[in-house]
Formats: C-alpha cells, sequence, structure tokens
C-alpha cells in the first residue's frame, strides 16, 4: 500500500527530541544538575507533578473557595465535616480540582472525592495531571 | 446530618444536573460562563433551601426541566442564560 510506502519516508523526516533542548543545556552548564536529571525518574508523566506539588495547589484551591475558610484547610480535611460544604460546594470545589490540574474526573469518580486526602490521591495517581 | 449517610438517588442525579451546568459554563466567553455560573448556583441553591425534600414529584419536574435546559444551553449558538423573575 501507498500508506505502508509512505511510512519510512514520514518517519525519517520526524525526529523526536526525548527531552526538552533547554533542560539539557541548562543542564550541561553544571554537571551535578546533568547527573540528577540524568537519574530522574523514568515514567511518562515525571516531568512535571511531584506529590508535594499536588498537596500544595489542591491545598490553594480548596482555600480560594468563597465557603472555605483557609486556615481549616489541610491535607486530611474533610470537605463536609472539617470545613462546613455542601454538596453543592463539593461538586464546585472538585470541579475547581479539574480544572486546576487540566482533567476531566467522570461523574462516577467525581462522586467519591469527598475529602482532601481523596483528592490528593487521585489527581496523584492521574496519569494526564499537569 | 450525621456521618455522612450515602447520596440518594435523586441526590445523585441533582449533583450530576449541577456538574453538567458548570461543565457546559466552561465552553462559554469568560464573562458568560460567570454569568452562567450564578445564575445556576442561585438556582440550585434557591431549590435545596426552599423545597420539600420528600416532595419527590417536584424534583423530578426540576430535574426534568434543568436537563432540558442544559441541552439547550449546550448549542454552541446559546451564549447565555435569561431568567425572568416572577413576583410571587
Amino acid at each position: 500500500m501507498a500508506a505502508a510506502a509512505l511510512r519510512p519516508a514520514i518517519l525519517r523526516r520526524i525526529r523526536l527530541s526525548p527531552s526538552p533542548p533547554l533542560a539539557l543545556a541548562a543542564a550541561a552548564s553544571q554537571p551535578h544538575a546533568l547527573a540528577r536529571w540524568l537519574a530522574r525518574p523514568m515514567s511518562s508523566h515525571d516531568a512535571h507533578l511531584t506529590r508535594e506539588e499536588v498537596v500544595d495547589r489542591v491545598l490553594d484551591v480548596l482555600k480560594s473557595h468563597p465557603k472555605v475558610d483557609p486556615s481549616k484547610v489541610t491535607p486530611e480535611a474533610h470537605f463536609e465535616k472539617d470545613l462546613g460544604l455542601d454538596s453543592l460546594d463539593t461538586v464546585e470545589v472538585v470541579m475547581a480540582i479539574e480544572e486546576e490540574f487540566k482533567l476531566e474526573i467522570p461523574d462516577k469518580e467525581a462522586d467519591k472525592i469527598d475529602s482532601l486526602p481523596l483528592a490528593i490521591e487521585y489527581v496523584a495517581n492521574h496519569p494526564m495531571a499537569g | 446530618m450525621a456521618s455522612r449517610p450515602k447520596l440518594s438517588g435523586i441526590q445523585k442525579q441533582v449533583l450530576t444536573l449541577y456538574r453538567g451546568f458548570l461543565r457546559t459554563a466552561r465552553l462559554k466567553d469568560p464573562e458568560e460562563r460567570l454569568r452562567i455560573e450564578s445564575v445556576v448556583s442561585a438556582e440550585f441553591r434557591d431549590n435545596a433551601r426552599n423545597v420539600d425534600r420528600r416532595n419527590f414529584v417536584y424534583i423530578e419536574y426540576l430535574l426534568r426541566r434543568g436537563k432540558r435546559q442544559l441541552e439547550q444551553l449546550k448549542n454552541p449558538d446559546i451564549t447565555g442564560l435569561a431568567t425572568l423573575e416572577v413576583k410571587k
């Protein structure tokens, strides 16, 4: 088939760079940084999100909800019992988390998320969270 | 409410509808989105406060009406919601 014949030609033209060139350039100027960069965990979603980052950003989303008292927000807090949110607020909060991490959480999953630990867990385990 | 009871089927439907409105609002212009969110949120909160939770017939009616409105709002040509206040 024509498509099969085209394939190698196309593949030859496409160059995949396995890393952002900038990171390499920066790393090259600092030998230790390069070693650290080479030793980074190799997974499909290593690049951006650490667990601390997920926790921080989820906490920030909660703190910025108009009904939440920011001083009560902890990584262990339950939306309803600790933060006084009702079920409509909970929908809003989970949607805000979706938006923060550019995710779409299916209804069935979203219904189960009623606390910070569950929200953090969900985002941390999501390969597409960014 | 002591130790969060499981949500009933009809409560879940209401929350799913609310989520649907918020998702659809995201697709509109930022200004319109804010207006839709405030109208929709006010409507849901008002009903949550004022509708007797055992009045299933009425809640089912509101659900049906809401779903119809959501379908209309999903149309990309529809840019927003308008509400008419009927004074009681």
